[in-house]
């Protein structure tokens, strides 16, 4: 078993890190987890985003371009395209990642003055266009599906978000299966001043982040020293002016149960720009 | 020849305000709890035919409309509009520029 798993776990591990990414924030969502916001209708939101992420010798840093149309003024759909620098020692690789479609559904809107609270459906697709014979991969070689369901509540100075997640992962041609995963996400935000349409606008947040994967698959037997749960506090901030919006923010692990031996991540960072359109 | 320019300048001011048409709708608009999020609002208004300007008072939660003189904006137009941006329309009325 164990002669089988060496070359098959650093691609388990980078594969996994690739699947840390898929996550819709769309405008006053969380940055690492999920909020119910849509676009309006026919509206075009264009995201530009940097993720990094270390865990002991792999590195990732990943470029995405993502797309949103808004079908309605409660459903939105849309498409990332990530472009990955992978490091794994002395390994390393670069080119296009998995590209991802994904949709949401705002199916529960409670509107009063100054406040919004929402409840909405996600569906995501990572597609496996992404090279999975480079070395560390830069795509998974399966087609995974992820589904979500997430509430928010947002006033002109707190807002508050749950949301929960789980992906299925598909089995690539070499028959290896990333487990599935199930993430759990608590965010807070909090408005300082008053906001006022035109001039520039600073919600500070805090999110708590729980990620627990099973154990990855090779022809049908658990690979050992893959999955577990790993927790994250993650400070943030969403700064924005009329139709801009820059998005901050860092994931410190602060208790994880990992299986068998691996590496647990030091952080995960990001910094998004984002134009209504 | 500087007070002659200043009153001048008054004057045209003055006549501009004094011939100013068009309507003002003041919407009283539930849900808005971000400016990143009203732009929506705006955008929808903003292609409407007719509308000059949007402003907002999200403390309010009020979007005051201008529209130029002859167009009309119907309660039931409005309404979709707003929905259409995400947000829901509590009443709205309307005062001659």
């Amino acid at each position: 078993m164990k002669q089988v798993m060496r070359p098959v776990l650093p691609c388990v591990v980078a594969v996994a890190l690739l699947a840390l990414n898929n996550t819709d924030t769309l405008a006053h969502d969380p940055i690492f987890g999920i909020g119910p916001h849509v676009l309006y209708k026919d509206g075009i939101e264009a995201h530009l985003g940097a993720h990094r992420e270390k865990a002991g010798q792999k590195k990732e840093t990943e470029l995405g371009l993502e797309l949103s149309y808004g079908l309605t003024g409660d459903w939105a759909a849309g498409i990332e395209l990530p472009y990955i620098k992978a490091e794994d020692g002395a390994d390393k690789a670069r080119g296009t990642g998995d590209a991802r479609l994904f949709t949401k559904y705002r199916f529960w809107r409670e509107d009063s003055l100054g406040i919004q609270e929402t409840a909405a459906v996600l569906v995501n697709a990572m597609l496996d266009n992404g090279d999975d014979k480079e070395n560390p991969p830069l795509g998974s070689g399966t087609t995974d599906t992820l589904l979500g369901f997430t509430y928010g509540y947002e006033s002109l100075k707190w807002y508050r978000w749950t949301s929960i997640r789980y992906r299925r992962n598909g089995e690539n041609g070499a028959g290896l299966r990333q487990g599935d995963k199930l993430f759990f996400d608590l965010a807070v935000g909090i408005r300082p001043t008053p906001p006022s349409y035109l001039r520039p606008d600073t919600v500070w947040l805090l999110e708590l982040n729980r990620e627990q994967g099973q154990r990855a698959e090779l022809n049908g037997v658990e690979v050992s020293n893959t999955g577990g749960t790993e927790w994250y506090l993650s400070p943030g901030i969403f700064w924005t002016q009329r139709n801009f919006a820059v998005k901050a923010g860092v994931q410190l692990p602060i208790a994880s149960n990992l299986n068998g031996s691996q590496a647990e991540s030091d952080y995960r960072a990001k910094l998004e720009f984002e134009w209504h359109l | 020849m500087k007070k002659s320019i200043l009153l001048t300048a008054v004057t045209l001011l003055w006549s501009a305000t004094l011939f100013a048409t068009g309507t003002q709708y003041s919407l009283r608009v539930n849900g808005l709890s971000c400016p990143f999020c009203a732009y929506g609002i705006e955008k929808k208004l903003i292609r409407t035919e007719g509308v000059e300007s949007v402003t907002f008072d999200l403390e309010k939660g009020v979007v005051m409309v201008k529209v130029r003189e002859g167009v009309t904006l119907t309660e039931a137009q409005l309404k979709q509009l707003v929905n259409d941006a995400g947000f829901t329309l509590r009443s709205m009325s309307e005062q001659p520029l």
